[in-house]
């Protein structure tokens, strides 16, 4: 079954498609409605262990709902229902009975503005640690200065750890808000436009930070920036009128897309 | 020069000139404003608070369980060039019963022409310091005695006082001054001992440097750096000591004591920031630094503050202003009355109102707004509780009454008690408090939900730690404000049935207990007072009036520190 979309066909997006390597994510025919309208046709996506993934495509295509589909964050708007099915390894995660704070622990998110707690540095990146276990005051400690290591940002609040986290600036909230996502160790991290509030130098230590965070974490990353995702991104989905046109490797669809609509819209011909 | 310019320089000069008139017109109506709720503030407190007040000549007799009067005749009796008396002599007989017996002292006053001058008679056990005195015109003299005993006051002969034009008696009135002993008990004795108002001092010197912090002040502090180890410690025994030396005050003494011991956490945390400016290598002068590094931290300097304000404004407690804490109504004379039943009875109906309404609104705030499936249900039970909010409180009255105070039927029968009246007063409190908390909820934003279900919250977690924190401010703002409210609401009060003097203070669990219940409040009080005849109960009034307005400024002032504390927590 295919659609013509934009004068050309499409080819239908519950296909199979596939990644090199584990599967950490499945995403399997997913349809999404806000209330009477939907937002997401038949989407099947496979996320790849250690890797990015990155979504692109023009605003109100469905990508940012795709990504809080996967943490089920779309729970929290009350007009939102689905049908399809995600699954993480045994996990299935759209199930009525799912444990959403298990999947929430398990699949963090950063957010499109930087948005820490209005608690002190510290108690941004432990509060989600405490959330979840009991550590003592050292094990605590040493959790924090890790995380905060690894998010690159503890030279910067290593002496002003009791500073209030919204005081720092806005490429350093961002920062501090992905240690406190890897704080609680997640298997992925979802990033909903992580530098679209950021200037380019922040951006390019967002960026940096996100190819080191590779190595242990799986990303899914959504943006606007075509270059970002292909500087960033292992994999790249396209999407379109809620639909995920084309997804492969990065190179593939920079360089070679299959689609008419996929090159016009990379290469900003998009009308 | 083109034409728009040469309109545009007309155009400015009359800008310019109406901005002057503007400005300095209301500049000068906000003085003429100011100047005249002085004068008002003045012509309410002058007189009542401060030098007693011009009212009515008693009877011939009057017992006053005051020991304190002061007199005042408004003309002279003594011929200022002859020196002769032009009337009968004014003679006053004072009587009263000490261990002695019964005795009777006459007391010869002549008034002279010229204003202000003065002579305090004292009475003592052995009779009167003087026989004669001399006084001026339309001048305050005292009658003071230490004695324990009811000085009987009474006029004997001399001139029968003039009347004004509604045929009361003006002038040569016998007064109960409103003698206030600052920080001083009745027998003189200081309430509050040296070191504790030193630790008080110091308390305030430290908040005002933690809040503006200036670099000569910390210059001058930062020669204790290297004391900095010893700082708390000794800190600690001076606040031990406070406490050790106390001579029966206990409030005074502890409050010096906290005093003492956060000033030297203060003090320590100052010079730690300072330390770590330094180590960093920072300038003292970056004093925005400082600031950051220094407070902020748990709270510290808020409740600092917080003690500082609170116990500024209820050390009138601790000192003795007799109207306020001291005095019950009395029957028959205005001046020697008090508001001590209805002052008390205020805090207790408020006290109870808080402790039902607060909790039970707050929880249906964060139902509503956090819980609630946004059904007809939800819908039916928001409109219910936004048009109760608008409910006159009179009706409030008839709902108290039905349920608290009648017995049988849905009526609980607690009487007309004070119980009954918080309960009531807290049943009116709870849509405002129930809407403000949900304006307060409503507003926290939707990101800070996000991150917090983002980190893998429950629902319940995301409401305590996250979300309530935040609507902190406007929920205490709200509660407090619906405090004052009630706090001056008298029609409630009137259908419930507050008393129009009771002569002991309220016990708030005397309905539960069988007690005597009977209770009144501050506006229950100015009402009644109101409704006397005699002028001279209208200004008791008045100053109730000024004690109530004192006491919902010092409650707002509460609310408005608490906001701006949580509200820079939240901000900066």
């Amino acid at each position: 079954m295919s659609e013509k979309i934009g004068g050309e066909e499409v080819p239908d997006s519950t296909r199979e498609l596939d990644v090199d390597g584990e599967i950490d994510l499945m995403i399997e025919d997913l349809d999404l409605w806000y209330g009477d309208k939907q937002a997401l046709y038949g989407v099947s996506l496979p996320i790849a262990k250690n890797s990015v993934t990155a979504l692109i495509g023009p605003s109100g295509c469905g990508k940012s709902t795709l990504l809080r589909m996967m943490n089920r964050m779309n729970d929290l708007i009350p007009i939102c229902h689905y049908d399809g099915k995600i699954s993480m390894g045994e996990v299935e995660i759209t199930a009525k009975d799912a444990d959403l704070v298990e999947i929430r622990k398990n699949i963090g998110m950063v957010f499109q503005r930087p948005n820490p707690f209005p608690k002190s540095i510290y108690d941004n990146v432990g509060y989600g640690v405490r959330l979840h276990t009991k550590p003592s005051r050292e094990e605590l400690d040493a959790i924090v200065e890790k995380s905060l290591k690894r998010a690159a940002i503890w030279d910067e609040v290593s002496d002003r750890m009791h500073d209030l986290g919204t005081s720092l600036s806005g490429g350093q909230q961002q920062r501090l808000c992905i240690a406190r996502t890897i704080a609680v160790e997640p298997d992925i991290i979802l990033m909903d436009e992580p530098c679209s509030a950021l200037d380019p130098i922040a951006t390019a230590a967002i960026e940096e930070l996100i190819l080191e965070l590779k190595k242990d974490f799986t990303v899914v990353i959504v943006t606007h920036s075509m270059s970002q995702a292909a500087r960033v991104s292992d994999y790249t989905g396209f999407m379109y009128l809620g639909r995920l046109v084309e997804f492969g490797e990065t190179d593939k669809i920079f360089s070679d897309p299959d689609l008419e609509l996929t090159k016009r819209y990379i290469t900003g011909r998009f009308g | 020069m083109k034409d728009i310019d040469k309109l545009q320089k007309r155009n400015r000069t009359y800008r310019d000139l109406t901005e002057r008139l503007g400005s300095t017109g209301l500049a000068v109506s906000g003085l003429i404003g100011l100047l005249f709720l002085g004068v008002l503030v003045w012509q309410i407190a002058e007189p009542t608070f401060i030098s007693g007040e011009e009212g009515e000549i008693p009877a011939a007799s009057e017992s006053i369980p005051v020991t304190d009067y002061i007199l005042k005749w408004d003309f002279a009796n003594v011929d200022s060039e002859t020196g002769e008396l032009t009337t009968e002599p004014i003679i006053l007989r004072l009587t009263w019963e000490d261990g002695g017996g019964e005795q009777s002292h006459d007391l010869q006053v002549n008034i002279i022409e010229e204003k202000g001058v003065t002579k305090d008679v004292n009475i003592t056990s052995d009779g009167l310091d003087s026989e004669i005195v001399e006084i001026g015109r339309k001048t305050k003299f005292y009658l003071y005695s230490n004695l324990e005993v009811i000085v009987e006051v009474e006029q004997i002969s001399g001139p029968v006082p003039s009347a004004d034009s509604n045929g009361y008696p003006v002038v040569d009135s016998f007064v109960v001054s409103g003698d206030i002993h600052i920080l001083s008990d009745d027998d003189g004795e200081l309430v509050f001992q040296p070191l504790e108002l030193v630790g008080y001092a110091v308390l305030f010197l430290l908040i005002i440097v933690m809040t503006w912090p200036k670099v000569g002040a910390l210059n001058a502090l930062s020669s204790l750096q290297p004391y900095r180890r010893f700082i708390r410690p000794v800190f600690y025994t001076i606040s031990g000591m406070t406490l050790a030396i106390s001579q029966g005050m206990f409030v005074a003494a502890a409050l010096g004591a906290v005093c003492w011991a956060l000033s030297g956490v203060m003090l320590n945390r100052i010079l730690e920031g300072m330390e770590r400016l330094q180590n960093i290598g920072r300038e003292l002068s970056e004093t925005s630094r400082l600031k950051h590094s220094i407070s902020n931290r748990d709270g510290l300097l808020m409740w600092s503050r917080m003690l500082f304000v609170t116990s500024t404004i209820f050390i009138p407690l601790l000192i003795d202003i007799p109207f306020l804490t001291e005095r019950y109504q009395d029957i028959f004379v205005p001046y020697a009355s008090g508001i001590r039943a209805a002052f008390f009875g205020t805090i207790w109906v408020m006290l109870i109102a808080m402790i039902v309404s607060i909790p039970i609104s707050v929880g249906a705030a964060i139902y509503l707004e956090e819980y609630a499936k946004p059904n007809q249900m939800t819908k039916l039970i928001q409109a219910l509780v936004t048009n109760l909010a608008g409910v006159p409180s009179i009706v409030f009255g008839m709902f108290g009454l039905a349920i608290f105070v009648k017995q049988g039927g849905i009526g609980w029968g607690l009487g007309p008690s004070v119980l009954a009246a918080g309960l009531t007063m807290g049943v009116m409190a709870m849509p405002i408090i129930v809407l403000a908390g949900q304006e307060a909820l409503r507003s926290v934003p939707r990101s800070l939900r996000e991150s917090a279900y983002g980190v893998g919250c429950t629902r319940w977690q995301v409401t305590k730690d996250h979300v309530l924190p935040s609507a902190m401010p406007g929920i205490m703002t709200g509660s407090i404000l619906a405090m004052s409210r009630i706090m001056g609401e008298a029609a409630p009060l009137v259908v419930v049935g507050a008393t129009a003097m009771i002569l002991f203070d309220p016990e708030p669990l005397a309905a539960l207990s069988g007690g005597n219940a009977e209770f009144t409040v501050i506006p229950i009080q100015i009402y009644f007072w109101t409704q006397e005849a005699d002028p001279a109960w209208h200004s008791m009034a008045a100053a109730a009036s000024i004690a109530l307005i004192c006491l919902l400024v010092a409650m707002n002032s509460i609310a408005i520190v608490l906001r701006q504390h949580f509200r820079r927590r939240l901000n900066s």
